[in-house]
């Protein structure tokens, strides 16, 4: 069990005894000044810390900024990281930033863009890449592929490993009524690297997936499901903003390791 | 079926049927445009569903800029999201620092910049020289700046607020 590392919940994350695993924004990260404060010491206790990159746009049609892929790889080295991770995904077009990770068309002509993308990013990564499918409010109109189809090309193509967001899977399912386990039995789930948990909040009929709130049963049930399919070899929880109490904080991640049968890492 | 071009007049949204085939490069850009830059959806997707990732979006941003310019925020109290929101929907984001910084602009251009945000823009606007086209830099010669009636002065790095808010500010506080 892990969790995701931010500066306003670090003396949470010091604080948790059986921490072995956690997950730093690559973008908060410096190249080569000091780490955010916090990030050496969970190094040094040997907790693996992983870089995620949110910026990288490796769905864009246009190639990946070769800084930004040389900035992921820096920092991937100064955390000693078992692997890096990114999305599938893209954030900026023509110049024009979106600020939001957006989804691309499940198409032949953008898994190519991607695979090249990951070709690119890998080629200068010292260590492994995951990719994470996102959640996302609307689908584009042309989509050729099943969204299993779609994720497993890309992966057997880049041979990259999985990201598995739960919380992106119940979130998608569900804003399109589909079976989120539909989605799970047809995912290649050896090839998971580690697994989101993350909260969110319906408004107006639709299902955010905000990582401000907190995780809702259902996503915890679909942990259990997938646990049962396959057993990760790690899970975190995600939240990013509107941080509750510590002892909310240690109860979400206490669900998340009783769901998939993880010994607690709280205490 | 329902139509997939409401929130605009027909005819504006790109990638109707009969045109030209057009690139991923360029309908990513599309895209974008309608999430950021108040274009209309392009044809074919969900106008609420996209309509309510851009609202979101604007959220989102909100949020972010709230914690860079937290006095601005406070100026708003309730209503911050939505004045944000209003004036962000139609330029894209240039980063949370920055978006606040053009927005506290935008206010004192018209008068509006509230009393309480004066002094976080003055003190910004002292330390670093940020013409509004590319990311801020430290000032390294002295500045006296001003903003809803706070003054601030930096010299050498350093920071002090001459005074706080305006003397209309003052009176009717």
């Amino acid at each position: 069990m892990g969790i995701g590392w931010r500066p306003e919940i670090s003396g949470f994350v010091a604080g948790l005894p059986g921490l072995r695993f956690a997950e730093v924004v690559a973008e908060s990260v410096h190249a080569h000044g000091d780490l955010p404060d916090g990030l050496p010491a969970l190094l040094d206790r040997g907790v693996a810390v992983v870089p995620h990159g949110v910026r990288l746009s490796l769905g864009g049609a246009e190639p990946v900024d070769p800084a930004r892929v040389t900035h992921l790889a820096a920092v991937a080295s100064r955390l000693s990281a078992p692997l890096a991770s990114e999305h599938i995904a893209f954030v900026r077009a023509a110049g024009v930033e979106a600020g939001h990770l957006l989804p691309i068309p499940r198409s032949r002509e953008a898994i190519d863009a991607v695979v090249a993308n990951v070709a690119r990013t890998t080629a200068e990564l010292p260590v492994p890449l995951a990719l994470e499918p996102i959640a996302s409010l609307f689908d584009w109109p042309d989509d050729e592929l099943t969204e299993a189809d779609f994720l497993t090309e890309i992966l057997d193509r880049t041979g990259a490993l999985l990201l598995l967001d739960v919380a992106n899977v119940y979130a998608n399912a569900r804003n399109r009524g589909e079976d989120p386990l539909d989605l799970l039995d047809k995912l290649p789930l050896d090839r998971v690297a580690y697994v989101h948990v993350a909260g969110g909040a319906e408004h107006q009929g639709l299902y955010h997936d905000t990582h401000t709130d907190a995780v809702p049963q259902a996503v915890l049930g679909l942990v259990t499901e997938l646990c049962a399919r396959h057993r990760p070899p790690a899970l975190m929880l995600e939240r990013d903003g509107d941080y509750p109490p510590a002892d909310e904080l240690t109860a979400e991640l206490d669900a998340i390791a009783a769901a998939a049968g993880y010994p607690a890492i709280t205490a | 079926m329902t139509s997939p071009i409401e929130g605009g007049r027909e005819g504006d949204h790109p990638g109707q049927p009969g045109g030209a085939p057009r690139s991923l490069a360029t309908r990513q850009a599309e895209l974008v445009e309608a999430l950021t830059g108040g274009k209309p959806v392009p044809y074919g997707f969900d106008a609420f569903k996209v309509d309510a990732a851009r609202v979101a979006l604007l959220r989102k941003r909100a949020g972010e800029v709230a914690r860079q310019w937290p006095m601005l925020a406070a100026g708003f109290g309730d209503r911050w999201t939505a004045s944000f929101s209003a004036w962000a929907a139609t330029r894209p984001t240039q980063g949370s620092l920055r978006d606040g910084w053009d927005f506290a602009r935008h206010l004192r251009s018209k008068g509006e910049l509230p009393a309480i945000a004066g002094a976080e823009l003055a003190e910004r606007e002292a330390r670093w020289s940020y013409a509004g086209s590319a990311a801020p830099r430290a000032r390294r010669v002295p500045a006296v700046r001003s903003a809803a009636g706070a003054v601030v002065v930096q010299v050498a790095g350093r920071i002090r607020v001459i005074r706080r808010r305006g003397w209309a500010a003052l009176r009717r506080s």
